[in-house]
């Protein structure tokens, strides 16, 4: 029993900075009177004390790895506690804490033990088992391991609901320089795999229903922000990539936690969270408000702006695009306005099937005016405080808390979770932007 | 003035509606038990549950206005606000000028604070999909508490049911002495106070102290922050929570 609980808290200690745990989007129905089902809409269980939500059982089988990428904690030169699960060991945890409505489901990661093929086989054993042995149909999401045989990869996918491969780093030249024994193509090939055959997927199960699932919710990947010296435009523009070429879900963004020190890893001493929280906000104007990555960044500002969201920042840049008028503009038009969200455009296009909206229409039908009423005009008019010029918006749409801003600014690199101004820090989660 | 006092049940509520369109007379308000403090110059009417009258109420709000309506209104009474009933009334009343259209008319105060009750419930029953703790009692029964702002066990049965079905469960709301009871067939509603100390199988406190363990050791020192945690999950609902006694 001790033993349980000294791997467990090894084993979600070198976890919790993946920061995908998202378990929404699968069907999975629970037709055989088993145990569990997926919600279509995400269920988060609980919120650490750093106010992240807790939805699956996120947790590596094991971190005794045979690599040495030094960003990482589990690398195989650090002196740490190494802990293996078995997958009955696995199965057991999974669930009892699904039983308990601790989670929604697994998601397995997982070190290189000894090679790629023997760590893929052991992840492999574990999801089989659970799907199998314990007629579980809860949400799981898998890592698939670059370097393993497609065969291996192919097997697993039909029990799982999600896989993602990570990225890592936006560039071959970081992954070059921090982990030498990853090859850029040998990440690229699993994505590629899984895209062709969930597509595969999808078309068998349009032709019969019968036809057995595979990866239904699909592939994501995960890269770090701030091991490398790559600007924000890459990033954003490698991510818009991922989502055309692999039809990738979601792209994750996990700012870099200082671990080590290594000559070509940026001496910092806390996460740059304020670099991640913008890449988010933008990574969902890239996929829910039609923005393209050039729009928001170019070779002259190549990194986000820290005082403003990059929606705004792109509005102060072009203002000539506003004002928009609320009863007449389309979806796409009014989701350009910084402070209207996807969810406030839709209301906005219902309330005004019924009668054209004023601004207190739209307060009354909760709009949040914040941001909005400096680019709108209802029926004509405009009612922003101040007429719409930019340096008289812009002090006024800052989003730094005001003890920060002034002549020395702490660094991007400085910032701690406290210094996004509350307003701001809810839309990377939201995407209401 | 006049307030009608209904029994507390839907069809109580549907009913007292019935009512006032067959006497023509509208309350100050329709509440579901007398007020604590008499009140001066206000009458208080009972209005006795008919289940007939109730039905045509649901049925004339199906055919005429829509299910969707329905829904609000009846997640509306769930959020057990002191003036639900009335806003209810007054809601419906404009549901029989616009039909269908009820709902796009979401800058008129009387469909707003429906919606924005009826949401209220729903937010708290998506929250306690997730914030629900069982715990295993000998017998093999999986007992969770709750204490909600809202009456949502209803609500709350129907995802359990399909999801823990090969579980017998019991879903307890404490303060109202109200319980959904499983038995991996299917679910009711019904009364239900506990009698006496639960009593938890050997195995349960192993697993309670591996999910202790393994919360305690996903939050990120470097990234610590209570107002964040707690806009999140509210303080009132960390009483049953596992991880945070
Ligand atoms: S492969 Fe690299 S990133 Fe993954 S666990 Fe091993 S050292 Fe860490």
């Amino acid at each position: 029993m001790m033993e349980i609980l000294k791997k467990l808290k090894i084993l979600a200690d070198s976890a919790k900075y993946d920061v995908s745990c998202s378990s929404s989007g699968s069907k999975r129905t629970n037709q055989t009177g088993g145990l569990g089902n997926s919600a279509s809409s995400g269920i988060c269980h609980t919120w650490t004390a750093d106010g992240r939500c807790i939805s699956l059982l996120k947790i590596l089988q094991s971190n005794n790895c045979v690599y040495n990428c030094s960003y990482c904690v589990n690398r195989v030169s650090n002196d740490l506690p190494r802990a293996t699960l078995t997958p009955d060991e696995l199965c057991d945890l999974t669930i009892n804490f699904y039983r308990r409505n601790y989670i929604e489901g697994l998601f397995l990661s997982t070190a290189i033990c000894k090679t790629p093929d023997h760590t893929m086989e052991m992840l492999l054993q574990t999801v089989k088992k659970l799907r199998k042995e314990h007629n579980f149909h809860g949400y799981i999401h898998l890592k698939a391991i670059p370097g393993a045989d497609n065969l291996l990869i192919e097997a697993a996918g039909k029990y799982v609901d999600r896989m993602s491969v990570n990225i890592e780093l936006p560039s071959e030249r970081g992954l070059r320089l921090l982990a030498p024994q990853k090859k850029h193509e040998a990440i690229i090939k699993p994505m590629n795999f899984l895209t062709s055959n969930i597509a595969a997927g999808k078309a068998e199960r349009r032709k019969s229903r019968k036809a057995p699932l595979f990866v239904p919710a699909g592939q994501t990947t995960q890269l770090i922000v701030g091991a490398t010296s790559d600007p924000d435009l890459q990033i954003l523009k490698l991510s818009e990539n991922m989502y055309k070429r692999f039809g990738l879900k979601r792209v994750y963004y996990s700012a870099y936690v200082p671990v080590s020190h290594h000559p070509h890893l940026p001496d910092i001493s806390s996460p740059p969270l304020l670099r991640e929280h913008r890449i988010y906000q933008a990574d969902w104007l890239l996929r829910f408000y039609g923005f393209k990555a050039d729009e928001l960044l170019d070779d002259k500002n190549p990194n986000f702006a820290e005082d403003y969201d990059p929606k705004t920042d792109w509005a102060l840049r072009n203002l000539d695009y506003f004002p928009v008028e609320i009863n007449r503009a389309d979806y796409e038009k009014l989701l350009r306005v910084p402070g209207i969200g996807v969810k406030s455009a839709r209301k906005i296009l219902t309330a005004r099937r019924m009668h054209s909206l004023d601004f207190e229409d739209l307060k009354r039908i909760g709009i949040t005016m914040k941001r909005a009423q400096y680019f709108i005009t209802c029926k004509g008019k405009y009612s922003g405080p101040t007429a719409m010029e930019e340096h008289l918006l812009r002090p006024r749409l800052t989003l730094l808390p005001p003890h920060t801003a002034g002549p020395e600014q702490p660094s991007l690199f400085s910032f701690s979770s406290d210094v996004i101004a509350p307003e701001d820090a809810f839309t990377s989660v939201s995407g209401e932007i | 003035m006049l307030d009608f006092v209904y029994d507390g049940s839907f069809n109580g509520l549907l009913t007292a509606i019935y009512e006032i369109y067959y006497r023509r007379q509208v309350p100050q308000q329709l509440l579901s038990r007398s007020s604590q403090t008499p009140k001066l110059f206000v009458r208080e009417e009972r209005i006795i549950t008919d289940e007939t009258k109730a039905g045509k109420v649901y049925e004339a709000i199906d055919n005429k206005i829509s299910s969707r309506s329905l829904r609000h209104i009846y997640y509306a009474y769930l959020s057990e606000h002191m003036e639900a009933g009335i806003w209810i009334y007054h809601y419906l009343h404009l549901g029989w000028k616009l039909g269908n259209k009820l709902d796009l008319l979401l800058s008129d105060e009387r469909v707003h604070r429906i919606h924005r009750l009826s949401q209220k419930v729903s937010m708290e029953r998506h929250r306690l999909l997730g914030l629900l703790r069982f715990q295993l009692l000998r017998g093999n029964i999986y007992y969770a508490a709750l204490e909600p702002d809202h009456n949502i066990v209803e609500l709350l049965a129907p995802h359990f049911a399909a999801r823990m079905a090969d579980q017998n469960w019991v879903i307890h709301d404490v303060s109202r002495d109200l319980a959904a009871v499983f038995n991996r067939k299917e679910w009711l509603a019904t009364d239900f106070t506990r009698q006496h100390r639960l009593e938890l199988l050997k195995e349960e406190e192993y697993y309670q102290q591996l999910w202790q363990e393994y919360y305690n050791s996903m939050a990120i020192s470097s990234r610590i922050n209570p107002r964040l945690q707690k806009r999140c999950m509210p303080q009132r609902y960390w009483k049953h929570l596992v991880e945070m006694s």
